[in-house]
């Protein structure tokens, strides 16, 4: 780069993302603490383990087709047409075809001094697939075989959340264009889609040892280190500050975006190029989590479970339109899917003898899905994203935020892209024999060999002391 | 192999100064323009490989440990105290 103001922009844009990428790290951490947290003793490490290895096999296979997935989709299957020309330097073709420029040959998929941003974006996306994939980890805890996780973990993780990002956020996504869809921050794209999947993965796998009385009655199956779990929700918490801070763009001049001839006006935007300011969604990320949590406390009679949970559940709900919202609205539409949420998962669970053990397809997938629907009352009119204000690069115009709209894509995020998927591959697995560990394993404990080995070792160093 | 042997050089790469002013040589690692392909073979190979290991690992052990049949609660004698 030659130009320094140019140079400051691009690099502050590249530090600004890489920071993200940091914070959201602090997801994953979370996520492991609390799945632990959750998981009883004789199942701890191989719980750990389970979450932790998603990380080396969803960066992989997003390294080898899910960033290109994302890049190569939007239109989905013929049903927008697309805006991309050769001017936009995104040209269909190339030797992986779809989009070139996330091919893995690639030159810039690696270092290239002629480009700072490709890899801190293919980063902060990697991150959210981490955390689709983590999601779903929650659920099946204690009785899902390793082999089948890491399937499923990159199934939704590099491949059904790509989609459904190729479709709902990005600029050419048919979503934006036919639906008026808006999801800022991703209450669909990344939190209904997971917790959908999660669902249709439980519909198969079945419940945990023990869950259900024979006369169908639930137990309760308590986390079993509280404190693990409180600490770890902390920090999903903090992480998704770079999670809000990722889906936005820093500082982008909307004037020439715009056609605003001879305008120029920076602003961040969120990822749609509308304008919104990261001090305004910082007001409402706060906000959201406090009616979640205020929601939480009273529904859930002071269980610190679903308290924190409901924390979360309540920033999700907002999140879609948490770049638009008031505060007051964000609390309220936080504390409105809580309620939802928790509700539908007593039932759901009663009902159709769902185990979810850490609340995962609620907090997640109903918060999302509720959070979509009431988006697209609160913020009907809205453009649904920068590209409908103007004309951009083929004049095409992208419908408005609409209720029929935002209901129609909480389908296709939960639904189509979520649960049915999850339901399709989890049986292929249990097809297999290869879905859910032997009854007697889950009945001793994944652990026990490490736990038996483990008090030798502390009998052998025991007497070797005396 | 080496990519950039000289950085003055390499930064100062240029087939059209006067039209576009100085290019910068984009890719620096080693093998840049011939071994791509390559490296995503081997990535391919190395996570396929990796499922097949730990899918016969997991197998083994999960059958033996469910054929001990062990109670529900006889891990509690393997806590350790250290």
């Amino acid at each position: 780069m030659t130009n320094e103001g140019e140079a400051l922009r691009v690099i502050f844009t590249e530090f600004y993302y890489w920071v993200t990428v940091v914070l959201m790290f602090l997801i994953h951490v979370g996520f492991c603490m609390y799945e632990v947290g959750a998981s009883r003793y004789k199942h701890h490490q191989h719980t750990l383990m389970k979450n932790t290895m998603l990380i080396p096999l969803v960066t992989v296979t997003w390294f080898l087709f899910g960033w290109w997935i994302y890049w190569a989709f939007p239109t989905g299957p013929g049903l927008a047409p697309s805006i991309m020309t050769e001017s936009t330097a995104l040209v269909t073709g190339g030797g992986f075809g779809g989009n070139d420029l996330a091919n893995p040959t690639n030159a810039f998929m690696a270092i290239n001094l002629n480009d700072h941003l490709m890899g801190v974006f293919w980063a902060a996306f990697l991150l959210f697939s981490w955390t689709a994939a983590s999601i779903v980890s929650g659920a099946v805890i204690e009785r899902i075989t390793t082999f089948a996780f890491g399937v499923l973990a990159i199934a939704i993780g590099s491949v059904f959340w790509s989609i459904d990002a190729a479709w709902g956020w990005h600029f050419d996504g048919w979503m934006l264009k036919l639906l008026g869809y808006h999801d800022a921050y991703a209450s669909g794209v990344i939190h209904a889609i997971a917790g959908g999947f999660a669902l249709g993965v439980l519909i198969v796998l079945g419940p945990r040892i023990g869950k259900f009385s024979s006369s169908g009655e639930p137990r309760n199956i308590g986390p079993r280190n509280p404190w693990l779990v409180t600490v770890g929700l902390f920090l999903i918490y903090t992480g998704f500050w770079g999670f809000y801070a990722a889906c936005n763009v820093p500082i982008y001049d909307l004037g020439p975006e715009y056609g605003m001839e001879g305008v120029t006006y920076w602003t961040a935007t969120n990822i749609y190029l509308t304008p919104t300011t990261l001090s305004g969604i910082t007001m409402n990320f706060l906000m959201s989590l406090s009616g979640g949590l205020l929601a939480g406390y009273v529904i859930a009679k002071g269980d610190p479970f679903w308290t924190y949970s409901s924390g979360l559940a309540g920033i999700i709900c907002a999140s879609a339109g948490n770049d638009l919202y008031h505060p007051i609205q964000a609390l309220v539409i936080g504390m409105i899917g809580v309620v939802i949420a928790y509700k539908l998962h007593y039932w759901v669970e009663r009902k159709f003898k769902i185990d979810d053990a850490v609340g995962a397809v609620a907090v997640h997938g109903y918060a999302g899905f509720v959070g979509l629907v009431i988006c697209g009352f609160v913020l009907n009119g809205y453009p649904s994203s920068g590209y409908g204000v103007g004309e951009m690069f083929d004049g095409s115009t992208y419908a408005t935020i609409n209720p029929l709209g935002q209901f129609i894509g909480a389908i296709v995020m939960f639904v189509i892209l979520g649960l049915i998927p999850g339901y399709i591959i989890a049986k292929v697995l249990n097809g297999m024999g290869k879905l859910r560990i032997p009854r007697e394993v889950e009945i001793a404990g994944l652990d026990y060999e490490m736990m038996e080995s483990a008090k030798e070792d502390e009998k052998a160093v025991s007497s070797a002391t005396r | 192999m080496a990519t950039v042997t000289d950085w003055i050089t390499h930064l100062t790469t240029d087939t059209n100064a006067d039209k576009d002013g100085i290019q910068v040589g984009g890719s620096i690692y080693p093998g840049a323009g011939s071994s791509e392909l390559l490296l995503v073979l081997l990535l391919i190979a190395i996570w396929i490989g990796w499922h097949v290991i730990t899918n016969r690992s997991e197998n083994n052990e999960l059958s033996n440990l469910s054929r001990k049949r062990h109670g529900a609660n006889d891990h509690k004698s393997n806590i350790t105290d250290w």
